[in-house]
């Protein structure tokens, strides 16, 4: 067993440093986040946003400096890093559920496989989750069979099953239609509210003055702002994150 | 009319026992394609290198030497190095290795098909690599590849002519067929129902893939 910090930092990022080819993606990020948290990144696109969240998983190795979830590193390959996986959920931009999957067999895939639950045990949670997301009777329907905002809600069923330490979202709201979007951030700010640690990658500035903790602004691979809410609407210490409140709140 | 029917009824032992050896050739061959082809099929897309180019040399030798060719090598060149080996084996070895290279990349565009955010989601879940590839990937590739494993499918059978018609001498349908032009003299129709025969069979297989697909698709 890792030794956890004493201060309840669940995630930390020391250094971290990633590039696609020439491309620095990541430039030598130094980040960590309590327990209970709630933490919204902010950006323009391809600041890094969506790679920061698939580094701290796993799903895109780093080239240089240290990935620690409890305390304990993110190995690069092997057993120990889907056993990591398995402790964070993630959220899609593209909701990514199986579809050739019921939603059922959907929430359930995980706890099945990864837990080792019998099918009977994974439902009920299965169905105790859509029952949270606010889509119980849609349990035996094909994802194509649901609109936007319900597979996304499916998605967040189907992460939480496996009762995650850390949500990640990567912007969850971005490929929905408008009228949808409200319901996928209000089980997000339930979650919040019920002191799930979460990483949000979004747009959605309302969502984060109203449930975040802290806002990081990201930049060039690098965070510019790391400040409450209402601190960085208020006065960004940064011209380019004034600029981007400035689009934001001016649009 | 008449004369066409009357061919058909006198020699219908013969055409039968030829569309049977067909059918036979048919279902050997395929069961080959089908299972050397996801193995090779697999290799293309498998994370090593070394794995990969495997699967690449095989489709490559097996798609670019003419099938006539295979033939000859597997029945007249492995015997005169010492590897005897019936027509039977040289037949169906030979349409269904052929066959497999183009199976082998159907279901690697098929994986392919299947979006990388499958992947990503699978892997989310803490699922493994291997886990992923068997119960999200390949299963969607699968119901992908249906119609042009149907397509392949079609060609063979009508591929499977060449056996008959080459050294190897089956007695298949089209085999059957020629014996009886050289016997009878009419040629039209003992070659009209040798084709009705590969029609029997090509329209089976469109009717059974199509209900497979049908069955196993994946509404998006």
């Amino acid at each position: 067993m890792a030794t956890e910090p004493q201060d309840g930092r669940l995630v930390e990022l020391e250094g971290v440093r990633k590039s696609f080819g020439p491309h620095v993606v990541l430039d030598s990020i130094d980040l960590s986040i309590r327990r209970g948290e709630a933490v919204v990144v902010a950006g323009p696109s391809g600041s890094g946003k969506s790679t920061l969240l698939r580094c701290i998983n796993g799903l895109e190795a780093i080239d240089a400096g240290d990935i620690r979830f409890e305390g304990q590193s993110i190995p690069k390959a092997g057993k120990g890093i889907y056993r990591l996986r398995a402790e964070m959920g993630m959220v899609f931009q593209s909701f990514n559920l199986f579809p050739h999957k019921t939603v059922l067999d959907n929430v359930t895939l995980g706890p099945i496989e990864v837990k080792g639950l019998s099918r009977l045990d994974a439902q009920t949670r299965a169905r105790a989750l859509l029952e949270r997301v606010g889509i119980p009777e849609k349990a035996d329907a094909v994802p194509a069979d649901l609109s936007g905002g319900q597979q996304q809600r499916v998605a967040i069923a189907r992460a939480l099953a496996m009762e995650p330490k850390l949500m990640l979202f990567d912007e969850p709201t971005s490929a929905l239609d408008p009228e949808m979007i409200r319901e996928v951030l209000d089980v997000m700010r339930d979650l919040a509210r019920d002191g799930m640690t979460m990483i949000v990658v979004t747009h959605e500035m309302g969502f984060a003055r109203e449930v975040c903790d802290r806002l990081l602004f990201i930049d060039a691979g690098a965070i510019v702002e790391d400040a409450p809410p209402e601190e960085f609407f208020r006065g960004a210490k940064s011209e380019r994150a004034r600029e981007f409140v400035d689009k934001i709140i001016h649009h | 009319m008449s004369v066409l029917l009357d061919v058909l009824r006198r020699h219908f032992p013969e055409f039968l026992s030829g569309f049977f050896v067909t059918f036979r050739v048919v279902a050997i061959s395929l069961a080959i394609a089908i299972s050397v082809g996801t193995l090779v099929g697999a290799l293309r897309v498998a994370p090593l290198r070394a794995l990969r180019w495997i699967g690449t040399t095989y489709v490559e030798a097996f798609r670019n030497v003419p099938l006539l060719v295979l033939i000859f090598i597997s029945f007249l060149g492995l015997r005169r190095a010492g590897i005897g080996i019936g027509p039977w084996v040289a037949g169906t070895a030979s349409l269904g290795l052929y066959t497999a290279a183009y199976v082998a990349e159907a279901i690697r565009s098929g994986v392919f098909a299947v979006g990388k955010g499958q992947i990503d989601a699978s892997l989310s879940l803490g699922l493994t690599y291997r886990r992923t590839m068997t119960k999200i990937i390949l299963p969607q590739a699968a119901r992908t590849v249906i119609p042009p494993l149907g397509n392949l499918l079609i060609a063979m059978i009508k591929n499977s002519a060449i056996i008959g018609a080459s050294i190897l001498a089956l007695p298949d349908l089209l085999k059957q067929a020629r014996i009886l032009q050289a016997r009878t003299f009419q040629t039209n129709e003992t070659f009209f129902w040798a084709a009705a025969g590969y029609l029997v069979l090509t329209l089976s297989a469109t009717f059974v893939v199509r209900r497979l697909e049908r069955r196993l698709a994946i509404r998006r």
